[in-house]
């Protein structure tokens, strides 16, 4: 094994670059297969309704029309998820604005268009509840009949009663978050064929193959060996594309009309009908000394996690996890409940509950540090998690990559220099500061692992048969690089294969910043076999004995000194029929002598990331406008892999938390509508990007991380807003607890003010 | 429904097209010809530009376009930034950069700087941002994409 790192950290350019930048990149929906049939969805005009009737018969008389499917036709279960509440195609009743009802496939698009809209349907409309609290009350419109109340959550550490009979000021608060869109580029899209032989493939863009192929078959009634999964290059996912339901939809209408079938969202459709973060309401009741340590934290939450549960009970658990922060408070009590409603579910989402959680403990420690006349950097670095500290969990922290406090450490110099910039004529400047934790893994007692294979390739080449899709995010160049690196050998002699069901191992969902830690694993196991094998066969071959021969940066060398290239085994190997060919697996470690047993499944978390960010802001008081026009972004990704990846995730999550403070809000509109366009759904543009965004990256190396490497993809985009949120205030003075910071909040704040 | 034929010329090749009338240019370009470089992430509704072609020269979304409006006209798409396939060194900047994560929106990205840098080939940053600012992103943050823009601009005029 090579110990120098020449691949590592290194700027190495992701391979697909080219093909997207020419437009040759396929996606899903730039598939051209020969007679591809395309199939829609009449989805639910209302929030909820009795299904009195669907008459299908106009609709197929239609020219084109080929057949009109409704849930009674499913062959298999008619309901999947987690939690497998969720109809593929509603069954007798409707629980959201956008729920898929009936299913038209026509030789065209226009023609299933045209059908779709010659479906009648009779609808008794209903009562609906869609705020949670509201939802939680004895005489609210029932969503599902197990009770609206989806789960609940419960954490406690020490004594709450006792930690606020000694704190000198208790204080509360309530902090609302709203529905936002993951909005990647590529619409939800899927293409399935059915196959003679009673196979069907299904092309999917997704986070969660695996999981799809699963429930296809359990909709269709068939054994999962007959059901193939596939991916082409995927346009981005954010936690929405883990989701199955319009890959199961494209299923179904493929089986039934036994041919090949498209179907590609709209964005009202993406909007609607597939998961969004969560809206949260948080209460929290903070106990502190007048010097500033907090030693009481009462929380409640509450999440309207919709019509159908996606993964909501999992952001639920995590959410109730993260309420108290990055902070050492030694009394605490959360209590979280995730609630049905009549509204578009909510699911998995970048953060995955954090950003929701650290909005509102980011927000109330600075409101703590002003009643306290504190400092914002000091009232942090008074309670910051270190090594040993105990979390709500009643986890023991216990990172090698210690990034808190140097992290806080920086960033008071951000502050500090901030602080000196002064406001544009006419605006108000502000710096506010918020720190971050994210969660890393799926959480205790839920599998956690994740599968691939290594082939050494007859010319020389290593081929990596990933378990997992790239959803844009760079997991196959990462891959590249530490089974470059874990070879010796150079980038572009490590190649990866496309993704099929049929010809990977289960590479686990693409989530919780894992991916990096948990494929960079099962690179270096699988590294180490391949050499190992490598050594076998030449051993075997040229009679030598094998605890003499080495391997370094593709090449053997031999008892007497002599060297061969890789390539002169692995060709051979291939040509009998036997290439080298590996497992290379890793799993996410839930150490039981440490992990607390206590809690759920997927409780707790053991693994953390953390980060710092500071924003300074120039407002319009007037106006009410606030331009982010720095923005400094400090986190410990443990050692970096992929440089240019590495701010690449970076940017983005900076800018989509930019949106979350500020722009985008999934609101239900006066016309009793969502917003499902990007005209009213304001997404940041290049106009919205701070002038200077400052990446910082501290690289403590993780002891048992790949190359010392952690995660990335979440955190930053958790601290951004509450950031935000805080450089408003300190510019003018206007505490907003309910996300999104509009022009019209901060008008009516400081009315209210004035 | 009302057919017509259109006459114009498609990444420098003269076409004759009769079609339906009321269809775009997005869905011609994607469906008639196989161009899938210009891609729908709005629905159709001219809010991301990731259809983003030039026309006669000027960055539209191919799908406000009817393909009536075509007529006469000369339509550069993607695929034809280079006859011979290769990178363009708009392309190559947006390789270099890191601009390019899940690659949705790259195609239309590069035609809207092929436009500016076109027009004003040495822009200042604000020029940039604004030129892409019909052109959604939600990957890298734009910080990169305005960098192979600069790169890009760097390097033509090098090149001039």
């Amino acid at each position: 094994m090579t110990t120098n790192t020449s691949v590592i950290g290194k700027p190495e350019i992701r391979k697909d670059a080219a093909s997207k930048a020419t437009g040759k990149a396929q996606y899903t929906a730039d598939l051209q297969p020969e007679h591809a049939a395309y199939a829609v969805l009449v989805r639910s005009p209302h929030h909820h309704a009795d299904i009195l009737s669907i008459d299908k018969t106009l609709a197929l008389q239609q020219p084109g029309v080929i057949a009109v499917i409704t849930a009674e036709d499913i062959p298999g279960l008619k309901t999947f998820g987690l939690i497998p509440d969720q109809p593929a195609l509603a069954i007798n009743e409707v629980r959201h604005i956008g729920e898929p009802v009936v299913l038209v496939v026509a030789t065209d698009k226009a023609s299933a268009q045209y059908g779709a809209s010659k479906v009648v349907m009779e609808y008794k409309k209903l009562e609906a509840v869609l705020d949670p609290i509201e939802a939680l009350s004895d005489v609210s419109p029932i969503v599902h009949p197990a009770g609206n109340l989806l789960s609940q959550f419960n954490v406690d550490s020490g004594d709450l009663d006792s930690g606020f009979s000694k704190a000198d000021i208790v204080f509360e608060e309530t902090f609302t978050t709203q529905r936002v869109a993951p909005a990647y580029m590529e619409m939800e899209t899927s293409l399935a064929s059915y196959h003679p032989d009673g196979t069907i493939s299904v092309w999917v863009s997704s986070q969660e193959p695996f999981i799809d192929r699963a429930r296809i078959a359990a909709t269709l009634d068939l054994e999962v060996e007959k059901v193939h999964v596939l991916s082409t290059v995927i346009g981005g996912a954010f936690g929405g594309k883990e989701d199955s339901s319009l890959a199961i939809i494209t299923a179904i209408a493929t089986w039934i009309t036994k041919g090949t079938v498209r179907m590609v969202n709209n964005r009202s459709e993406s909007f609607v009908a597939h998961p969004k973060r969560h809206p949260v309401k948080i209460h929290l009741k903070i106990g502190a000394m007048h010097d500033g340590t907090i030693i009481a934290l009462d929380g409640k939450v509450w999440l309207n996690t919709g019509a159908y549960a996606s993964y909501g009970p999992a952001v639920g658990s995590l959410l109730t996890e993260m309420v108290a922060g990055p902070y050492n408070i030694p009394n605490v009590t959360i209590e979280t409940k995730v609630v049905y409603t009549h509204t578009p579910y909510s699911g998995a989402m970048r953060g995955f509950g954090s950003p929701q959680a650290h909005f509102a403990i980011e927000s109330a420690i600075d409101m703590l540090a002003e009643r306290l006349k504190m400092d914002a950097v000091e009232i942090r670095r008074k309670n910051i998690l270190q090594t040993g500290d105990t979390l709500p969990t009643r986890v023991h922290l216990n990172e090698t990559a210690l990034g808190l406090e140097p992290i806080l450490q920086q960033a008071s110099a951000a502050v500090e220099r901030l602080r000196k910039v002064k406001a544009k004529p006419g605006k108000h400047s502000g710096v506010g500061l918020a720190l971050a934790m994210q969660s890393m893994g799926l959480g205790n007692g839920i599998p956690d692992n994740s599968n691939h294979r290594l082939e050494w390739l007859p010319d020389g080449r290593v081929l990596i048969h990933l378990g997992a899709a790239d959803l844009g995010q760079g997991l196959v160049t990462v891959a590249e690089q530490i089974t470059a690196e874990a070879l010796g050998l150079p980038f572009n002699q490590i190649v990866t294969s496309p993704f099929n069901t049929h010809a990977v191992p289960d590479g686990g969902v693409v989530c919780a910043s894992r991916m990096t830690y948990l494929v960079g694993n099962a690179m270096i196991a699988g590294a180490r076999l391949l050499i190992q094998e490598l050594i076998d066969q030449a051993a075997t071959l040229l009679n030598q004995p094998k605890d003499q021969i080495t391997y370094a940066c593709g090449r053997i060398t031999l008892p007497d000194g002599n060297t061969l290239s890789a390539s002169e085994f692995t060709s051979r190997a291939a040509e009998k029929g036997n290439p080298i060919l590996v497992e290379a697996s890793a799993c996410f470690p839930y150490p039981e002598a440490t992990t607390p047993q206590h809690l759920p499944i997927g409780m707790p978390h053991v693994k953390f990331l953390f980060g710092a960010q500071v924003a300074r802001v120039e407002v319009d008081a007037e106006l009410g406008i606030v331009e982010v026009t720095d923005l400094v972004a400090i986190h410990d990704p443990g050692k970096v892999i992929n440089r240019l990846g590495a701010e690449g995730q970076i940017e983005s999550g900076v800018v989509m938390g930019i949106g979350y403070a500020l722009y985008e809000d999934m609101n239900l509109k006066s016309n009793n509508q969502w917003i499902n366009n990007f005209t009213e759904y304001l997404l940041p543009t290049s106009l919205d990007v701070p002038a200077n965004l400052e990446i910082q990256m501290l690289e403590y190396p993780e002891a048992d991380g790949p190359y010392g490497a952690k995660g990335l993809a979440e955190i930053c985009t958790v601290p951004t807003a509450p950031a935000i949120a805080n450089a408003v205030y300190n510019a003018i003075g206007v505490r907003v607890k309910d996300l999104p910071i509009t022009p019209e909040k901060l008008y009516q704040a400081s009315q209210i003010r004035s | 429904m009302n057919k017509l034929t259109v006459h114009f010329t498609l990444n420098q090749q003269s076409i004759r097209l009769e079609t339906l009338a009321a269809r775009s240019l997005l869905d011609v370009l994607r469906e008639d010809f196989a161009l899938t470089g210009a891609k729908d992430s709005c629905g159709g509704d001219g809010e991301c530009g990731a259809c983003t072609v030039l026309l006669d020269g000027e960055a539209v979304n191919a799908c406000m376009v009817l393909i009536s409006q075509v007529e006469g006209r000369h339509v550069l798409t993607i695929e034809g930034l280079t006859p011979d396939g290769s990178l363009h060194p708009i392309q190559n900047a947006y390789v270099q950069a890191g601009a390019i994560q899940c690659g949705y929106c790259t195609p239309g990205m590069v035609m809207a700087t092929k436009a500016l840098l076109d027009h004003t080939p040495q822009p200042d940053e604000t020029q940039i941002r604004e030129a892409l600012a019909g052109n959604l992103c939600r990957c890298t943050g734009y910080t990169k994409i305005v960098q192979a823009v600069q790169f890009a601009a760097a390097e033509l005029h090098h090149d001039n």
